[in-house]
């Protein structure tokens, strides 16, 4: 087996790793990089649980092999508090009580931030359609579909990132 | 650490020559990968794909275009299918079915990964992407050992995950014809729970052309009720050159239905998605007929 070199910005510093051919996004992200808010649910991308951004876009990190990501940009949950300040929709996910068990939440976010920053009339449709690739097992949908939509008015107001 | 998938080695090709170049010596043990959401959620629980070492990811090779050129659509291969379904390129009435079918597969979050070239190349008898294709006429074009070469939609699947390519050839584009005559064209897509990372129970595509009011070409395209993505040519005939009215759409429908060979399985059963087979060419033809001209 051969080793593949990879170079990829993971939260806003460049990383450079030697990654098993096999090795997907997340193996990395979790067992090299400690980086273990992503989680894992069903590792056949059906449940939205391992969503990471990638070059500003939510992709599922189990579908991606690490050597893929190469030259890539990617954010996870951990990359998105500022200092001891909260995203938007970090804060939202917490004031609406759309956490449980908190498991599918880290997937939650990271699928809702592309389309809080790209979509500029947001309803309730979108983004249950949207988030239709994240399972949650306690909560329901509605509190998430409040959340972001609490997070996408905020932003708005403060022009928040 | 051996990695989640044995795999003995990860090739990105630079351009298509070295690619077909890794794809040929390794031929059987190699497979391409693009987006790698057919291949990696393969067999959970098994940590090998079948007999597959190598995986080519061709992702470097500038395969993510989408543009007009010599009287066709041209459309790479490796681009996403979110890319399809927002481009203003196919919002006409004339490909309304491949903006409607890129929109309905699967979900936002996959199509950012997922490819037309793999959803066609993975050939599975429920490929959202191959209805509309087959209903445009589309053309793929394949690279291989000995060149390129161009092989019709109709062609192309040969069976469940078995598809026209040979041997070290990869699918390098897809070209629709460009259409300038009164057109119309749609697909619809019946899941089991209408939630969208569910796979159709059955789907459709369909294209009517007319002239003096009368139809001068229709095309019915069937998936999930046969080994393949296939045309209901019989229902199509019966279409051709008649005047339009309710009668002739369901007749239409009702071979179509006869033309399908589905299954029972954990989705639905035979007879059902026969049923729905009518309903949904019915409702397509009808969205057809609307959007001709507009």
């Amino acid at each position: 087996m051969k080793k593949v070199p990879i170079k990829i910005k993971v939260n806003g510093d460049w990383r450079e790793l030697a990654v098993s051919p096999g090795d997907r996004l997340i193996d990395i992200l979790r067992d090299q990089l400690d980086l273990t808010g992503t989680k894992e649910g069903c590792g056949e991308g059906e449940c939205g649980t391992c969503t990471v951004n990638l070059d500003g876009k939510a992709v599922l990190s189990c579908l991606i092999l690490a050597a893929q990501a190469d030259g890539c940009t990617i954010l996870t949950i951990e990359g998105l508090q500022k200092g001891s300040k909260l995203h938007p929709l970090q804060k939202a996910f917490v004031s609406e009580a759309a956490v449980q068990c908190g498991y599918c939440t880290p997937g939650m976010i990271m699928a809702a931030k592309p389309l809080i920053e790209n979509e500029p009339e947001i309803n309730d449709s979108k983004i249950r359609q949207h988030l239709s690739n994240n399972l949650c097992r306690c909560t329901g949908y509605d509190q998430p579909v409040k959340a972001v939509l609490k997070a996408s008015r905020e932003r708005k107001e403060n022009n928040d990132v | 650490m051996t990695g989640y998938l044995q795999i003995e080695e990860y090739h990105r090709p630079q351009d298509m020559a070295q690619a077909v170049d890794i794809f040929s010596r390794f031929r059987n043990s190699a497979r391409v990968i693009a987006g790698g959401t057919d291949i990696l959620p393969k067999r959970p629980g098994v940590k090998r794909i079948a007999h597959i070492d190598h995986l080519v990811d061709i992702s470097d090779l500038d395969l993510d275009y989408l543009k007009t050129e010599n009287g066709h659509i041209c459309i790479g291969a490796a681009i996403s299918i979110n890319r399809i379904a927002e481009s203003p390129l196919l919002f006409s009435s004339a490909y309304d079915a491949l903006s409607e079918a890129a929109n309905a597969h699967s979900t936002t979050t996959i199509r950012n990964r997922a490819t037309i070239g793999g959803n066609l190349c993975n050939a599975s008898p429920c490929a959202d992407l191959a209805l509309p294709l087959l209903v445009l006429d589309a053309i793929l074009v394949a690279a291989g050992p000995e060149g390129k070469r161009e092989i019709p939609s109709a062609s192309f699947f040969k069976g469940p995950n078995y598809t026209a390519l040979n041997n070290g050839e990869i699918l390098k584009e897809i070209r629709i014809p460009l259409c300038h005559e009164k057109t119309g064209t749609s697909f619809l897509k019946l899941r089991r729970h209408q939630t969208a990372i569910d796979m159709a129970l059955v789907n459709v595509a369909t294209s009517l052309t007319l002239e003096k009011e009368r139809c001068k070409a229709a095309r019915i395209a069937l998936g999930s009720v046969g080994p393949i993505p296939f045309r209901a040519k019989e229902a199509e005939s019966l279409l051709t050159k008649a005047k339009f009215n309710n009668e002739v759409i369901e007749k239409a429908a009702s071979k179509a239905a006869e033309e399908a060979s589905p299954i029972d399985d954990v989705r639905a059963t035979a007879v059902y998605r026969r049923k729905m087979v009518e309903v949904l060419v019915r409702r397509s033809l009808e969205k057809s007929l609307k959007r001709c001209g507009q």
